[in-house]
């Protein structure tokens, strides 16, 4: 009796053995695996990163981390906020900051269901002033640049002209293409060494006319300007280029374990002290900007004196390849 | 006459009935007539060579490649493949183009080319040739892992119970599963029509051109993929991930026919085939029997009475097919049809204004000066491309990564010889202009701003647009 019982146990453990070995995991993994069940991956995600903005916090403001919410496009690191035209939505997000320092920040276009008259877009960008390749100091001479290099097929309606809108101070510059037959009116003034823009796109420039004049309620720092204009308040002071050998005590250059060879611009806060505070990664692979922050975090600035007090600094810095000689007509981008 | 009267009342009903129907704007199609593509430059002459080495790297490219055993001496295909001749994906107007109507891999699987094999569900009659990458690996359960990167290329088909390749028995890879999973992705052939023009770009000339597109108030702001070994700019495949032609042929030799070369100088196993620690099976290595690489140059080149058909004959297939696609003339556009010539020219100034041609560029600049063929030397390249990578959004990431592009990103696509292409985007998922162009603007993409644009223009005016396209 306890023979059998012993067998029967043996025979049930060995079947126990069988069934685990059975549901276990297949033979061949990699790519040969076959599961009935296996995990879906999503749809329309962009899962693969190439070189990508990061931070070094998720407090501070970044300039793309504007978000429209309520019909209204609010983005903290510019102190901007504007309210949608009635209808208007945005549909599709822009890409992430190009290595250039180019920001689309909002696409804005009637939705689908909009029955009002007249169709056409609104595009928030802002170029930067640290990394920009085009020659220039100041959002003036950019929108200046743009009207001299216009191509000849398009018609200059209206060359880059100061205006005030809601008591903010902007230049606008309106341009026109005979063979589309649209219109494109650009109104940019600067922010932290930004070059904030609105494009107004439309066959209809009374349509474009209405959206100007509903940009009557924006809000934006009040030292917003086409040339010397800054963040405002208690924001950093912006200096292109701050990162000179005159201004760094300590520095201490990254350690690659890979070239790639893709440029690497990098928008730092410099607090009261000289030391790196926030790291902004316009575009980097994580491995690039892990080796970059372990560097700034050890590099020590000369504090930049206001009225003879220390104050935060913004500026940057280009890792990975030598930034474009570009020679702009002004000095260098200094906000304060 | 009664028959012309009815067909008038016909007519104007409709104009009256469907106003937008009669209007809309369509794709003109794949453009008939003969190829506009396919021949040498205009320099390449008999007198110093040039035009030994093409007929010569057009040959091989056409050769059919076997296991072993080949009576022309084209052993070495496999294990694993995608086609047994270039010629057979590169065809279409012409050889150097792009995949054909017919698609010659749905002919592999259960025939001599692949009798153990089945036919992926991705392969059709009429369907676009294609390659296949896995983004992830799958983990041991099947399931895929977003952690693990693969994006190698999962060849389709094997040499499994070929006569020529006996003893060497492997599975495809899983495929349905892949699909069944969304961790599949597909690419079609890029035509080769200009490339000399193309590799023969400085680095210079291509830096200027992106800085004179700057500031463009469309939105879009590329950068450029770089070689790892020189940094230099990286310029063909579908993420510019490949810096020269005989990288490109090399590669595709290695890859696509798994043939090993100079360049790629052993048989290449699967990504999974890696990652399970083990590589290709000794029995599936050396079927050729002439050992590695199996593409080699030919010291014993037999000397014939045309020198130059001598010298042509000496270096390895990856060489001469690098020299065929250097020595291949760009697509010649036509200036009247589709349309009219003045649709056409009207196309190509609305392409221009609304923003296509800020990366589409018409010409990016001249190429530098060439030493192998005075065609080359100071050349412009009406590439319509910017040979830039650009976010492309989450309508068309692909989720591979090559070099420094990302799995949103893809390198301007060049728009010649599109008149006679057949299947578009990168995986050959539609052969419609509009839909192509529409698929240009979704979360993340650098060309939102310019699809809207389009969106703008009136019928007549995206039909002069398509009628252009169709031109080129």
């Amino acid at each position: 009796m306890q023979n059998a019982f012993s067998r029967s146990m043996v025979l049930l453990g060995f079947s126990l053995c069988l069934l685990v070995r059975a549901q276990g995991a297949p033979q061949s993994g990699g790519d040969f695996a076959n599961n009935p069940q296996a995990k879906k991956l999503p749809t329309g995600v962009i899962l693969v990163k190439g070189a990508w903005s990061s931070a070094s916090d998720s407090v501070t403001p970044l300039p793309e981390g504007g978000r429209v919410a309520d019909d209204v496009y609010n983005n903290q690191y510019f102190g901007l906020t504007y309210a949608l035209p009635a209808g208007w939505i945005e549909k599709y997000s822009g890409p992430p900051p190009s290595d250039s320092g180019y920001y689309v920040l909002a696409q804005i276009r009637p939705a689908d269901t909009f029955k009002g008259p007249g169709r056409g877009s609104i595009l928030i960008a802002a170029q930067d002033l640290f990394f920009t390749v085009t020659p220039a100091g100041n959002a003036l001479e950019l929108i200046n640049y743009t009207n001299d290099n216009l191509n000849a097929d398009y018609k200059v309606e209206q060359p880059p002209t100061p205006v005030t809108i809601a008591r903010h101070s902007f230049v606008r510059f309106d341009y026109f293409s005979p063979i589309a037959d649209l219109h494109w009116h650009v109104l940019v003034t600067q922010i932290r060494c930004h070059m904030v823009q609105f494009v107004f796109t439309s066959r209809d420039t009374k349509l474009i006319e209405s959206l100007i004049q509903g940009m009557n309620t924006i809000d934006l720092p009040a030292d917003a300007s086409p040339i010397l204009g800054t963040g405002g308040g208690d924001v950093p002071i912006c200096i292109k280029d701050y990162a000179r050998d005159e201004n760094v005590i300590e520095r201490e250059e990254p350690v690659f374990a890979e070239r790639t060879f893709n440029p690497v611009p990098v928008r730092i806060v410099v607090d009261k002290e000289g030391k790196v505070k926030h790291i902004h990664f316009l575009s980097a692979f994580p491995a690039q900007a892990k080796s970059i922050t372990d560097a700034l975090l050890r590099w020590r600035f000369k504090p930049y004196l206001r009225g003879g007090k220390p104050v935060e600094v913004e500026t940057g810095i280009m890792f990975g390849r030598l930034p474009r000689l570009m020679t702009p007509q002004s000095t260098d981008a200094v906000n304060e | 006459m009664r028959t012309i009267k009815l067909a008038s009342v016909v007519a104007c009903l409709a104009l009256l009935f469907f106003p937008g129907v009669a209007f809309a704007q369509s794709d003109p199609g794949v453009q008939g007539g003969p190829a506009r593509a396919g021949l040498p430059l205009a320099s390449v002459n008999a007198n110093d060579g040039s035009s030994q080495f093409f007929q010569n790297g057009l040959a091989r490219f056409q050769d059919i490649e076997s296991v072993s055993n080949s009576p022309t001496g084209n052993n070495g295909l496999g294990p694993r493949f995608n086609s047994n001749q270039c010629s057979s994906c590169h065809s279409q107007p012409a050889v150097g183009g792009t995949g054909p109507a017919m698609n010659p891999q749905f002919a592999f699987a259960g025939s001599s080319v692949a009798p153990n094999d089945t036919t992926p569900s991705f392969i059709t009659v009429n369907g676009p040739t294609r390659e296949a990458r896995f983004p992830f690996f799958f983990d041991q359960f099947g399931n895929p892992n977003p952690n693990a990167r693969n994006g190698g290329v999962e060849d389709l088909f094997t040499v499994s119970g070929r006569a020529d390749a006996s003893g060497c028995s492997l599975p495809q890879p899983s495929f349905a599963l892949a699909q069944q999973t969304n961790n599949i992705i597909f690419r079609i052939p890029t035509p080769v029509f200009g490339a000399g023009l193309i590799e023969n770009l400085d680095d210079s000339t291509l830096l200027q051109n992106q800085a004179a597109n700057a500031n463009n108030n469309f939105g879009i702001s590329g950068t450029f993929n770089h070689n790892g070994n020189d940094g230099t700019i990286s310029r063909f495949g579908w993420k510019a991930q490949n810096k020269s032609l005989e990288l490109f042929a090399g590669e595709a030799y290695n890859v696509e026919m798994g043939i090993s070369n100079e360049i790629f100088t052993q048989d290449r196993p699967l990504p999974g085939e890696d990652q399970l620690g083990r590589g290709l099976p000794a029995s599936c290595l050396n079927l050729g029997g002439s050992g590695y690489p199996e593409d080699t140059t030919n010291f014993t080149a037999k000397t014939g009475s045309d020198q130059f058909a001598t010298n042509a004959s000496i270096p390895s297939d990856t060489v001469m097919f690098a020299m065929f696609m250097r020595l291949l003339a760009p697509p010649t556009p036509s200036a009247t049809t589709p349309g009219s010539a003045a649709s056409i020219a009207n196309g190509r100034r609305l392409f221009s204004a609304i923003g296509c041609a800020t990366c589409h560029n018409p010409t990016v600049g001249n190429t530098q000066a060439s030493n192998f063929t005075t065609s080359l030397s100071s050349a412009p390249v009406n590439a319509f491309s910017d040979i830039e990578i650009h976010h492309m959004g989450v309508g068309l990431a692909d989720n591979v990564s090559q070099g420094g592009a990302g799995g949103d990103q893809f390198r301007t696509a060049p728009l010649w010889g599109l008149s006679q292409r057949i299947f578009l985007l990168h995986d050959g998922r539609t052969t419609n202009l509009l839909s192509v162009i529409q698929a240009h603007q979704s979360s993340g993409s650098e060309a939102t701003q310019v699809e809207e644009n389009f969106d703008l223009l009136s019928p007549s005016q995206k039909q002069d647009i398509l009628n252009f396209l169709r031109s080129l």
